[in-house]
């Protein structure tokens, strides 16, 4: 049963899961408790359905006490946060299952609940279907044949209460009544993966212990700038895809006022001096004042340029570097708040003489509380662990060295619960879809191949963004024909996002660069790596002379390989060329002609060979076979 | 059947063989586009590109999905990253720049410049957004706005084409667009479409995120015929079917066109499958394969005309006709390939060359017409030149595809025999105990640098063998090969190689201002050129190639 399986497979994590008989409370402290509550036998009567399925009325996952403990205790020491906390909870559309899981089952967790923020549904939740709020599982309309079964929650996740209906049966081809809801059913669920990267952050349970820390860490950091006037430096440090950006995004919009939020990235920023413009762009955007006035009048010395292809690079309007540290200085001066967030910080410390991050720091390490200043917060986001080496001396020992870590989430239940919590986004439809569609998502994800894939994936890489990838492809790819994700649909979905083939279309080439492929290997195989036009014109042009040595004739076509001009041949080169499947050895020289500019070829002999096999010309596959 | 449904079959119908592309990316395109895109399509970017046109086009008439604006960018026109700045701004903003106003690009409201950096870029397409979100609230009413905002949300989608060239051209381009929306905070998608994989231009050290991958099914026959035959359907109704001259392409040969090109497809469809180069090829045959049907035809009006009948519409041929048609002239589709594939013709003058004139002579003198026209393009490019000139680069042919250590058993004459036969029992001792990987022929490596000196002792030898008989007799010259050094040394072979230099068909490779040594060169020519040469000069040539062809 899968369930147990999962149960078993993640014993030693502090989200485990358990699955018990037992209706009553017997759950233990640390445990995230997975409920299947028993089968109501008479109510579905067994031999129309089948002995070998699965009947289960509910699953039931609830939160330990012992991680809301220590949630508590988290959070208690920033009393503020709290207060973030909760209003932040109700932005989040993609985690419905936490409203539901007030069911009759566990009323003991519902007290417990107000202290984690995570767990609780505030009060003033603004949703685009309100009816569905108070949805309980009791009160679902359902077709009377199947009113015997406890009827189905539309959605559950990563959630609290699983209801499953017993007997289902998925349509192949979906009815036409039900096509407007597939559809909005896919709209809602890329929208979910497209948004929902702040959701996560403290959605999912084992996520949570590392996030969310970082959360109130970094949030009474950048509290303490915003009211007390601090000057704080942090980095923020994790792997890519583990949720940077949203948590600082998110702490930002949960600040107290409004902190002027300058924002620079190391991919754009490549040197000191844009970074500076930009500064004083988004300053003055957000202030309403100008700062780099002076400079104003070399944009209009600059602007008298004749021809504008010439040199785009002097017509940029770039502060001189003897501004930076007046510019820099003024930020504790300013009427609010600053907070300087540093994207690929990484790149920053590659700029010369680490003049910005010298000056960003010395100004954050001078701001001191109650000088009447206004805070400055600087928080770095890389991926580079290392990134602290990187810095000079000086620099090194102004940054606090604080560093915040996020992480990805840890294990495969975690992936699977996100899967299951963006596949049942909600949506405005008729219950009947509702039904059909969570069971579908249902099945989807206990069958062993998905998993099985997802499992794959996930021993590959960490990174969530691979998930959302494979989950859009899968979604985007649902037709009326069949309209529910099975086991096809994911690996046809791996099979473009995450095993790519180096040359897919293989296949679909014409006839004369497979001839030159062929050649090439036959090259290789001879020993020479490095191949000119030439060398593979000759190999052709051998084989070509062999294979119509013999006049055989059927029926008035000759069997010998089709004849293909030097011309043809060269343009075919020039394709494969293009295709980047041979890559130039040398840099190019005028000196050189072309049909003499070596090459190495980058396609396996396996490639070339199913794609001579599947042209399916016997002469071409015969000179492949053939030993050089 | 929905307007999504009746959108993407529109689409389909334009497009065959796209179906389910054209599904996926309308799926897409009508929600909530992944930020980063990547379309990879090895076979025909150019039609994946106008499909990708049409449905951004069209994408904001279904219901329900955002209001997109589009930008369409072509990689290669993007030559500096200012170009592409001011064509993605423009193009979103609606900005069309005229003479009236100096060409100027979009500026905004403000004065500010939007093209200087990607910053500034970055601040633009922000601009961009804001005015366009006020302007939707507006014009929809405050409150239906806010409800529905994550619906309404407007998206920007730039798609650029040729994905490819960026890493050549905007290197630096690359991890920006590939962050776009995490970086501008808007809502926005770029798509590259390449025919190359991500991971040929993917930036190093992991700083652009994965994209979401689409790949485009290369098309199969159906489709291609599909699509080819539609293109003759729009240009017949595009010409006016009144005038007489234009009856090539008359709507009622198009079932003619059918068989035609199915004909063609078949002979030519395993060279390549584009359906671009298809439709050229095909062009260019057109007007010469369906001048024998015209010309029967105008054949009937004018009889019509003579006995004063209504003249008879046009009808293309019975069965046993078109049989005759395409027996006559399946082997022009391949030789029209052959020429118009590598772009050695343009179309229009291949259609006027290889027009039909009723006889056999067109067939057999087109037949292996390729082959002559090369050898005599070789003969007409070297006739000009001098005598001597001839000998010198058939002489640097030999010295760079011969192997240095050849040239004194080629060239050397006298008494030698003991050296030969000391280096030949040498020799195979060394080559086997090491069984080394066949070499490669020079020629087919391509020349090879040689000295100077190389070139007039090899032209000394060749003049020797070849040239003596033509001098004069000169009593001054007593010793054997005297007359021939001397002619060597003269002033003129310098200035001719020279010559030959300026004009590429001798490479000088060492600087033109180095003192030491001698000046290095390669040969410019090619084998054909060479063989030429030589038979002009009576010079046996493969006896004197280490490894002749």
């Amino acid at each position: 049963m899968p369930p147990k399986r999962k149960a078993t497979d993640d014993s030693a994590t502090p989200s485990r899961v358990t699955r018990t008989r037992q209706h009553d409370d017997d759950d233990d402290d640390d445990e995230l408790n997975l409920r299947l509550s028993p089968t109501k036998l008479p109510s579905t009567p067994g031999p129309r359905h089948g002995p070998s399925r699965v009947v289960m009325d509910y699953i039931e996952i609830t939160t330990p006490k012992t991680l809301a403990h220590t949630l508590r205790s988290n959070t208690a020491c920033a009393s503020p946060t709290i207060n973030g906390l909760k209003l932040r909870l109700p932005k989040e559309p993609s985690t419905p299952s936490r409203q539901l899981r007030l069911g009759p089952a566990s009323p003991g967790k519902a007290v417990q609940s107000p202290s984690t923020p995570s767990r609780v549904r505030p009060p003033l939740t603004p949703r685009a279907s309100p009816s569905k709020l108070q949805f309980h599982p009791n009160d679902v309309p359902v077709t009377p044949s199947k009113r015997a079964t406890r009827p189905l929650s539309p959605r559950k996740g990563g959630g609290d209460i699983i209801a499953l209906p017993t007997a289902i049966k998925l349509p192949g081809v979906l009815p036409a009544h039900l096509v407007p809801c597939l559809r909005l059913q896919k709209r809602a669920i890329l929208g979910a993966l497209q948004s929902s990267q702040s959701s996560e952050v403290i959605d999912d349970e084992d996520h949570l212990s590392t996030n969310s820390t970082a959360y109130t860490q970094l949030h009474n950091l950048l509290h303490g700038t915003t009211t007390r006037g601090e000057g704080n430096s942090c980095l923020l440090l994790g792997p890519r895809g583990s949720g940077k950006t949203s948590l600082i995004e998110q702490t930002i919009k949960d600040l107290p006022g409004e902190p002027i939020v300058l924002r620079l990235s190391g991919h754009t920023q490549h040197n000191d001096r844009l970074a500076l413009r930009e500064v004083a762009r988004q300053l003055s955007q957000q202030t309403g004042k100008s700062f780099l006035r002076d400079m104003e009048e070399d944009v209009n010395n600059t602007e008298e340029d004749p021809n504008p292809f010439i040199d785009p690079g002097p017509t940029i309007s770039i502060p001189p570097p003897s501004h930076l540290p007046a510019l820099i200085s003024v930020l504790p001066t300013l009427s609010r708040p600053t907070v300087v967030i540093l994207d690929a910080f990484d790149l920053f410390a590659h700029h010369a003489r680490q003049s910005l991050l010298y000056c960003l720091l010395d100004t954050v390490q001078s701001c001191k509380v109650g000088q009447g200043n206004n805070g400055l917060a600087v928080v770095g986001i890389t991926t580079r662990i290392d990134t602290i080496n990187l810095l000079e001396k000086r620099v090194k020992s102004r940054f606090s060295g604080r560093m915040i870590r996020t992480a990805p989430p840890s294990d495969l239940l975690s992936w699977i619960n996100i899967s299951r919590r963006l596949l049942n986004t909600p949506v405005d439809g008729s219950s009947e879809w509702g039904t059909l569609w969570t069971f579908a998502v249902y099945t989807f994800l206990e069958d062993r191949k998905v998993v099985d894939t997802i499992r794959d994936t996930f021993a590959l890489t960490r990174d969530i963004r691979m998930l959302k990838q494979l989950l859009t492809a899968i979604v985007t790819n649902l037709r009326t024909t069949s309209p529910f994700p099975t086991a096809s649909h994911i690996s046809a979905a791996v099979s473009t996002q995450r095993l790519r083939q180096k040359f897919s279309n293989l296949q679909a080439l014409s006839y004369p660069s497979i001839c030159l492929l062929v050649a090439a290997m036959h090259a290789h195989s001879a020993g020479h790596d490095v191949i000119t036009f030439e060398m593979l014109y000759d190999a052709f042009r051998e084989e070509f002379r062999a294979s119509s040595a013999a006049p055989i004739q059927i029926e008035g076509g000759s069997i010998g390989m089709a004849r293909c001009s030097r011309e043809v041949l060269m343009r075919s080169f020039e394709e494969l060329v293009g295709a980047h499947m041979l890559t130039s050895v040398v840099a190019p020289s005028p000196n050189v002609a072309p049909e003499f500019v070596r090459y190495r070829c980058l396609v396996e002999r396996g490639a070339v060979k199913q794609a001579v096999t599947a042209m399916g010309q016997t002469n071409v596959k015969k000179w492949l076979n053939k030993a050089s | 059947m929905d307007e999504e449904e009746a959108f993407i079959q529109k689409i389909s119908d334009a497009h065959p063989g796209y179906t389910s592309f054209i599904t996926h990316f309308t799926t897409l395109a009508s929600t909530h586009p992944p930020p980063f895109i990547y379309v990879t399509d090895t076979n025909n970017p150019r039609i994946t590109t106008s499909v990708i046109d049409a449905i951004f086009h069209g994408v904001s008439s279904i219901p329900g999905a955002p209001p997109t604006q589009y930008a369409h960018v072509n990689a290669v026109a993007c030559i500096t990253p200012r170009v592409f700045y001011d064509t993605v701004l423009n193009v979103l903003a609606g900005w069309t720049p005229s003479w009236k106003n100096g060409c100027q690009v979009w500026p905004g409201d403000d004065s500010q410049r939007y093209n200087d950096s990607i910053d500034s870029f970055l601040h633009g397409l922000r601009r961009l957004h804001l005015e366009r979100t006020t302007d939707s609230s507006k014009g929809k009413g405050k409150g239906k706005a806010v409800a529905s905002k994550s619906e309404q949300d407007p998206s920007m989608v730039i798609l650029i084409e040729r994905a490819e060239r960026l890493s050549e051209s905007l290197p630096e381009l690359i991890v920006p667009l590939s962050r776009l929306a995490e970086l501008s905070r808007i809502n926005v998608s770029v798509i590259l479409l390449s025919s190359v994989s991500w991971e040929d231009i993917r930036p190093a050290m992991g700083a652009a995120p994965d994209p979401y991958h689409v790949d485009v099914e290369p098309l199969a026959k159906q489709d291609v015929l599909h699509r080819l035959v539609s293109a003759f359907r729009r240009t017949s109704l595009s010409e006016s079917p009144s005038d007489t001259s234009h009856v090539t392409y008359h709507p009622a040969l198009q079932p003619l066109y059918e068989q035609y090109m199915e004909t063609l497809y078949n002979a030519i469809s395993i060279y390549t499958n584009d359906p671009i180069e298809l439709q050229y090829v095909a062009a260019a045959r057109w007007p010469g394969f369906v001048k024998p049907v015209i010309s029967q035809y105008e054949e009937l009006v004018r009889q019509a005309e003579e006995e004063e009948s209504d003249p008879p519409e046009l009808e293309p041929p019975a069965t046993d006709g078109r049989l005759r048609l395409f027996k006559f002239f399946l082997p022009t589709f391949t030789a029209a390939l052959d020429a118009l594939y590598p772009r050695l013709d343009n179309a229009a003058d291949w259609a006027a060359k290889n027009e039909y004139d009723a006889g056999q002579r067109f067939v057999t003198s087109n037949c292996d017409g390729l082959a002559n026209r090369v050898k005599l393009a070789s003969i007409i490019k070297v006739d000009h030149l001098p005598r001597m000139s001839k000998f010198i680069l058939i002489t640097a042919y030999m010295a760079s595809t011969n192997p240095p250590k050849s040239d004194l058993r080629m060239f050397g004459r006298g008494p030698e025999e003991r050296k030969k036969r000391r280096r030949k029992s040498a020799s195979p001792k060394k080559t086997g105990g090491a069984q080394t990987i066949v070499k490669v022929s020079q020629r087919l490596l391509g020349p090879a640098t040689f000295p100077l000196d190389r070139l007039l002792a090899i032209l000394g030898a060749l003049l020797e063998e070849n040239d003596y008989e033509t001098r004069p007799h000169d009593p001054r010259f007593e010793l054997p090969g005297e007359y021939t050094d001397m002619e060597v040394g003269r002033i003129h072979i310098y200035a001719a190689i020279t010559e030959l230099t300026l004009m590429r068909a001798l490479h000088r490779t060492s600087a033109m201002d180095k003192l030491d040594g001698p000046p290095m060169f390669k040969c410019g020519i090619s084998h054909d050129v060479a063989l030429a040469l030589a038979r002009d000069l009576d010079v046996p040539l493969n006896d004197w190639l280490w490894d002749p062809a």
